[in-house]
């Protein structure tokens, strides 16, 4: 090795020894939120302020002051205190807030959605529409006029009507398919429908559904549910847990299921399971409990019931 | 157990033991203290980048003055040699010494016709070729043949077999190249050849010298004053198979010769690697290489150096020798290879314990000397088998078992983008790689398409996947053994050229 490579070798290590010991301070500080002021000499302590919309490319001002850089960003060396943040874009409304910022520590507001100011609204039917349903899997739209039941795709498109029939109770407060996705019901305080969806598709218009009220209640319908085989609704009316065989042939079967001290509270009914959920006070004291409605004990609390109900008759 | 051996094992144990403690005390801190670690890890990486940095700059000097020396004409400046303690060239012999084990008479004789190649009077040199024992009578005979097609082109065509099993020895490479520097010791005393005007190469059965080597080494031995306290080092660069080896293998080789470009710029911790050469009078006078260890290239440079008290050099030569890619023809099996390569040079850091017991029973070194080239030693096994470790899987970590709250600090929230941004740097030597990567090649064998090139320069972006798996578990591998006192023995690369497979 001659003598320039020994100086080229010396003045790399040097500088890279060099370079390494300035390096080394500025991008610790850095990392740790320290910012040198180097006209004052001083070192403070700093937080960050990181920020993301939906969508992208608003501008931010903090304290009223616009910063230069757009979402998404992070704001560094922000010294600690409590800012005032506005994210705006033309065209949507402005997301403001007020953001205390640590030292040594990151604020994050980086779930900001901005709305647009300018709402566009489609309309899916022209007809009048006293209700509506979309089941879960929002390929279709059921709607409730005068006229009778109509289904079309969920963007209003390919309208068909499914039946003639228009006396449409007031206040619905739900409606709900069944499991097989062949019936829908829907109940007001005093009674429950039902839609049978078994009509063919190459029926003509008005045929494919049929509705039928079945149950008129003397107490105050709570709340419905679909039991998982579809041939079963499960009601709750005033204190009772009811369940009721539909069917159009030969009438309907209700059966009270459980009585409640009170009227029961916090229903939730767990399709998955076939058990209900809910609150009774049967000693003053509010309880959680489960009725367990799964096929095969319904199968047998049905048997059972039925028998008592035989020798009952024959007794009469 | 003697006081000796349980010292030599004290130092068999540090290496692995400080890598492990890096390693897993790393792991625990990033769960209880990741804010210490990641503190440690924006260190760490700054002087990793900016070493990289460093020995970019020392890459492309040495790739500039090889260059430069490609140019000479070294024989036409040993003719003009003259000066106080300068011997003439005429008076110089070299011994070439091939150690083979079953390396077949294609890459022996490629090796051979290298140096019929080469612009140096071939009636001066003595070509030796020592071939294991337990090989079996087929080496033996291809040794023969060999020598009935060379024997009258060289001064002395020279072949030998080393016994297998002579007491004291182990299964190494050193054993057999011991046995015939014994073997051309014979040769040169019956000839009445001083020793100091005899220059050994001791070359791997693939090292096909540069047409230039032996004018050069000529060169650098007659005009060096102190040429017995010199070992002389050419740059290894793996070009025999290059054209047909996998890119994975080829990117690991072309690295190992970048890096050893980089060391003839770092004189006090150059140390010999591979195939180099040296004055027969040291060999002879240090009793020849060790022949129980593994690491004989690098070991018999720190036996010169205890045995001279620490005046013992190695003089770097801007000239190549052209060594074998270790590939396989499928991937996963070159991977393999390749690693078993590597941690076969790792295993090195046997010299670390070797160096320290020689230190201890030499009082005539320097201190200063000691703690430099020992630390030296151990820094460089040390780094080899941690680096990759933190920068790729350590560094996550304090990130992962740091939690949210870590998470929420602007060190948290920063590691991750300054680490990247500090290895987006790097990519400037990549770059530079790819380019010399391209220049070192040797012309395109006419069987491989011309597309081929553009894989070679493409073949770079495997260069960080490799460095993260196999940069530094060999040297982990290599380290551990050693701590446990499991000890390797000597395996062979098998050497595959164009549809030729030897061992």
């Amino acid at each position: 090795m001659n003598k320039s490579d020994t100086v080229i070798r010396h003045i790399a290590f040097f500088f890279s020894l060099a370079l390494y010991l300035t390096l080394l301070p500025v991008i610790l500080s850095y990392s740790l939120g320290y910012h040198i002021d180097f006209h004052k000499l001083m070192i403070y302590k700093t937080g960050i302020l990181s920020l993301r919309s939906t969508p992208l490319g608003a501008s931010i001002y903090i304290n009223g002051k616009l910063y230069p850089d757009t979402t998404p960003t992070r704001i560094e060396e922000l010294r600690p205190g409590t800012y005032s943040v506005e994210v705006k874009r033309e065209g949507f409304y402005t997301w403001q807030k007020e953001l205390a910022v640590r030292s040594n520590m990151v604020t994050r507001a980086e779930n900001i959605l901005l709305f647009p100011t300018l709402q566009v609204t489609d309309k899916v039917s022209d007809r009048e529409t006293e209700n509506f349903f979309i089941p879960d899997d929002r390929s279709q739209v059921y709607y409730m006029t005068k006229s009778g039941l109509y289904r079309s795709n969920i963007d209003g498109t390919n309208p068909r009507k499914l039946s003639p029939y228009s006396e449409w109770p007031c206040d619905i407060i739900d409606k709900k398919l069944s499991p097989d996705g062949k019936k829908m019901l829907f109940f007001n305080k005093n009674g429950i429908w039902i839609i049978y969806l078994n009509g063919p598709i190459s029926a003509k218009d008005g045929d494919i559904a049929e509705v039928e009220e079945v149950l008129k209640s003397p107490d105050i319908i709570k709340d419905v549910f679909w039991h998982s085989g579809s041939n079963h609704i499960i009601f709750v009316a005033g204190k009772d847990i009811d369940v009721l065989e539909i069917g159009k042939e030969g009438g309907k079967n209700i059966v009270t299921l459980n009585k409640c001290s009170q009227e029961p509270q916090g229903l939730y009914y767990d399709a998955y399971n076939d058990s209900l959920y809910f609150n009774d006070s049967p000693a003053g004291k509010s309880k959680l409990y489960r009725l367990d409605l799964r096929e095969k004990f319904f199968g047998k609390l049905m048997e059972r019931i039925k028998k008592e109900f035989d020798i009952i008759y024959d007794q009469k | 157990m003697t006081r000796n051996e349980k010292l030599r094992r004290f130092f068999e144990i540090v290496p692995g033991f400080m890598t492990w403690s890096t390693i897993l005390g790393l792991i625990i801190l990033s769960v209880f203290r990741p804010l210490w670690v990641a503190v440690f890890i924006i260190c760490f990486d700054l002087y990793w980048v900016i070493r990289v940095g460093y020995f970019t700059t020392l890459l492309v000097f040495a790739y500039r003055r090889l260059n430069m020396e490609k140019k000479t004409d070294w024989l036409k400046k040993c003719k003009s040699a003259a000066g106080d303690g300068v011997l003439n060239y005429e008076s110089i012999y070299h011994a070439i010494l091939f150690p083979a084990y079953k390396e077949g008479p294609d890459i022996l004789a490629a090796s051979i016709n290298a140096l019929i190649g080469s612009n140096y009077d071939k009636k001066k040199m003595i070509v030796a070729l020592t071939i294991e024992g337990r090989a079996g009578d087929d080496c033996w005979e291809n040794a023969k043949e060999l020598k009935r097609r060379f024997k009258d082109t060289f001064f002395e065509f020279i072949i030998t077999r080393h016994p297998d099993g002579l007491k004291g020895e182990a299964k190494t490479k050193g054993a057999n190249a011991t046995w015939g520097a014994m073997v051309i010791r014979e040769f040169v005393d019956a000839k009445r050849i001083d020793h100091e005007h005899v220059v050994m190469s001791c070359f791997d059965a693939d090292t096909c010298a540069d047409k230039e080597y032996f004018a050069c080494l000529t060169y650098h031995y007659i005009t060096n004053t102190k040429r017995s306290r010199s070992s002389y080092q050419p740059i290894p660069v793996y070009n025999n198979n290059i054209w047909y080896a996998r890119s994975i293998a080829r990117v690991i080789e072309l690295g190992s010769s970048f890096m050893q470009m980089v060391e003839t710029m770092r004189l006090e911790k150059f140390v010999t690697f591979s195939s180099h050469s040296m004055s027969f009078k040291t060999l002879v006078d240090v009793g020849y290489w060790p022949v129980d260890m593994i690491s004989d290239d690098s070991v018999i440079y720190w036996k010169c150096f205890l045995h001279f008290n620490g005046d013992y050099s190695v003089i770097p030569m801007y000239v190549t020798v052209s060594l074998d890619i270790a590939t396989e023809k499928a991937i996963i099996p070159t991977i393999i290879k390749q690693y078993k390569q590597k941690r076969r040079w790792a295993w090195g850091v046997e010299n670390f314990p070797y160096l320290m017991m020689g230190f201890m029973n030499n009082r005539n070194i320097p201190l200063f000397k000691k703690i430099r080239r020992g630390f030296h030693l151990f820094e460089s096994h040390y780094t080899w088998a941690v680096w990759a470790i933190i920068v790729t899987f350590i560094a996550p970590l304090p990130l992962i078992f740091g939690g949210g709250i870590f998470r929420q600090t602007t060190m948290g929230y920063s590691l991750p983008s300054v680490a990247a941004a500090l290895f987006r740097i790097t990519t400037i030597t990549l770059l530079i790689c790819m380019l010399m990567s391209i220049k070192l090649l040797p012309p395109r064998p006419k069987d491989v398409k011309r597309q081929k090139k553009l894989v070679m320069f493409t073949q770079w972006i495997l260069a960080p996947l490799l460095a993260a798996f196999v940069g530094s578990t060999p040297a982990i591998d290599a380290q551990t053994r050693l701590m446990l006192g499991k000890y390797m023995h000597f395996h062979v690369t098998e050497k595959i050229r164009h549809g030729v497979t030897t061992n």
